[in-house]
């Protein structure tokens, strides 16, 4: 996701030479200015200007589809729309559980299951699709060391009887769940921007945030005034990789907080 | 330049040549008021004998670059015509459409701020369903475009309003039995709302700068869009900015892109904007986001909010309706109102105006 070089935006040689003795490589450096500021720096007229702005704006603006065309695709695939939770009241409030492609949070006080929610939806995600499963791989990435593998292996056994009727199954989904543990909200971050990778190459179905309130907590003391701000940039520049991440692989995520506020 | 005999009269030439003029463009660089001072003639005498030199220098120089093309200038009483054959797009709360004025206004921007989940993204697609209505059921039969930066987009929900929609059309046509409702009908489809959306995912503030850019050229290629939603304007803007300067230059220039487009192109744009804490020295409060300056930007402006359980929309700025608050619901349909409006049926029982249509039961 860095910014697009301008030579990709099919500017000419001799333009993009030009422009790039005033610092100016990047499609976003170039959207950035002013039209006088372009005017200056490319030494054209007002009308060329806007022409090399619509440009521009091709190489970076995203493509069109129509709410049709949205609606065919997901028709296409029904049950990848969602991933059941296996709670038939939950499912049903949800139009059929958690969504595949966005972001879903959840949130409650201390001690009510947030946790043993996130195993359990982790199995969930390495059946396979017959059995209401994603067939995949899960990322989980844990800020507060709450993961138990005994934990995850109980859950499994416990409830698909007839399906892990064998250690060697239960070891087998017990490979498919990538475990990081990430302190800091730095690190958090630097670990969601490696993920675009691993999720093609691992086939990632499902990607657990364990939690988001704890590492931000740690971290960020509201009372103080500055920290505010920087508490709201993590959190929005955390939110909108994430997102790009869910639907450019029409994956889940589940993140968790406690009250942040 | 050249020196060519101007049509002034003689006495006045004298007394321009005498002052020591020597070129149009020093008359015209002078000024009607400079002008009457320096020759002792009446400022309507300057003005005229500026106007005689202008159109002398123009009917033969080249056309010079960066002539406007239309004209945006109007007398009051045009812009009042213009204004009271002006479309509104329904929102479906006639409540709200009240106290819009009839609803959501052509040529304006419309800011919807609010905190998640209060119901911004559920107006928008309402409304984009809305702008598509045919004429003789009161509508635009226009086109809608969304630009979402947040994902917020579900086009199952839009699915489940725009056959609301389809219902409500149908039930008037049936009441009337007129032949142009039920030609509008056979084209006035859900496949046929859904295929004039026209949704464009912007994932970073240079996307969405690069997309506002591209919108007249697009709007040209579909003249029939009505409709210009950007959802949420807000999001892009609100990390990776330490540079809070650039921060309102882009935004004022996205402003004026926005304002030109909804002009030139008889379109409604609609803004929806989030709350962030204002930390004061007692206590914080809950304000739009994006700064003071940024209030500036939409003529029209809505906060949505909660009051215990129940939905409220206020009507915070407008240049024409008075600052007033009502209550709003969300249902599988869309966006309602609370209750059911004042029914004044005649004997006949049928109203033309879709706003005031018959209730059913499966609306609340």
């Amino acid at each position: 996701m860095a910014p697009k070089k301008l030579r990709r935006a099919r500017l000419s040689q001799e333009l993009c030479e030009r422009l790039s003795r005033y610092q100016i490589t990047t499609c976003q450096d170039f959207l950035c200015l002013s039209l006088l500021d372009l005017m200056k720096v490319t030494g054209q007229s007002y009308r060329n200007v806007q022409k090399l702005l619509c440009k521009v704006s091709l190489a970076c603006a995203p493509k069109m589809q129509t709410a049709y065309e949205m609606k065919v695709r997901r028709a296409v695939n029904p049950s990848s729309a969602f991933l059941s939770t296996s709670l038939h009241g939950l499912d049903k409030v949800l139009h059929g559980g958690v969504p595949c492609g966005s972001l879903t949070e959840i949130t409650s006080p201390p001690g009510c299951g947030k946790t043993q929610f996130c195993i359990m939806m982790s199995v969930l995600a390495t059946l396979p699709v017959s059995m209401g499963g994603l067939d995949g791989a899960v990322i989980y990435i844990d800020t507060e060391s709450a993961f138990s593998a005994e934990r995850l292996v109980e859950i499994a056994g416990n409830r698909f009887p007839a399906y892990f009727d064998s250690d060697e199954k239960l070891f087998s989904m017990t490979r498919s769940i990538y475990l990081y543990r990430e302190l800091t909200c730095g690190s958090v971050l630097k670990r969601i921007k490696s993920l675009e990778e691993e999720i093609i190459s691992k086939k990632v179905k499902l990607i657990i945030i364990d939690s988001v309130a704890s590492v931000v907590r740690k971290e960020f003391d509201t009372k103080l005034q500055g920290n505010l701000t920087e508490r709201s940039n993590f959190l929005a520049r955390g939110a909108s990789l994430l997102k790009y991440l869910a639907e450019e692989f029409s994956i889940p995520f589940n993140c968790k907080s406690e009250d942040l506020l | 330049g050249q020196r060519q005999l101007l049509p002034l009269a003689p006495a006045l030439r004298a007394r321009l040549v005498a002052a020591g003029f020597q070129t149009a463009q020093e008359l015209l660089d002078t000024g009607p008021c400079g002008l009457s001072k320096e020759i002792g003639i009446s400022k309507e005498e300057a003005l005229e004998a500026l106007q005689v030199v202008r159109q002398e220098c123009h009917s033969d120089a080249t056309q010079t670059a960066g002539a406007p093309g239309t004209s945006r200038k109007c007398t009051a009483l045009e812009l009042l015509e213009q204004e009271q054959a002006q479309g509104f797009i329904i929102t479906f709360c006639s409540a709200l459409d009240n106290i819009l004025g009839g609803g959501v206004q052509l040529t304006k921007i419309t800011e919807i701020c609010g905190e998640p989940g209060v119901g911004k993204t559920q107006l928008c697609m309402q409304l984009a369903v809305d702008v598509q209505i045919p004429e003789c059921f009161g509508g635009l039969a226009g086109e809608a475009v969304f630009i979402d930066t947040e994902g917020s987009f579900m086009v199952d929900r839009v699915v489940d309003v725009a056959t609301a929609c389809v219902q409500h059309c149908q039930l008037i046509a049936e009441a009337h039995q007129e032949e142009d409702h039920l030609k509008a009908l056979e084209t006035f489809s859900l496949e046929s709302i859904l295929s004039h959306i026209y949704y464009f995912r912007c994932r970073d503030y240079i996307e969405l700068l690069a997309q506002v850019y591209l919108l007249p050229d697009f709007l040209s290629e579909h003249s029939k869009v009505r409709l210009v939603v950007i959802d949420g304007i807000a999001f892009p803007f609100r990390h990776d900015f330490e540079d809070l300067s650039l921060r309102t230059r882009l935004l004022n220039g996205l402003a004026q892109q926005l304002i030109i487009v909804a002009n030139d192109h008889k379109a409604a744009v609609i803004l929806t904007n989030q709350m962030t804490t204002r930390i004061g020295q007692s206590q914080s409060t809950l304000v739009p986001a994006l700064g003071e300056s940024w209030g500036h930007a939409a003529t029209v402006r809505l906060i949505f909010h909660w009051d215990n359980n129940q939905r409220l929309a206020t009507l915070y700025k407008s240049p024409s309706q008075k600052e007033s608050t009502i209550p709003y619901h969300i249902t599988p349909h869309g966006f309602r109102d609370v209750q059911p409006p004042a029914v004044t049926q005649n004997p006949e029982g049928t109203e033309l105006n879709p706003r005031k249509r018959p209730r059913r039961e499966e609306e609340k």
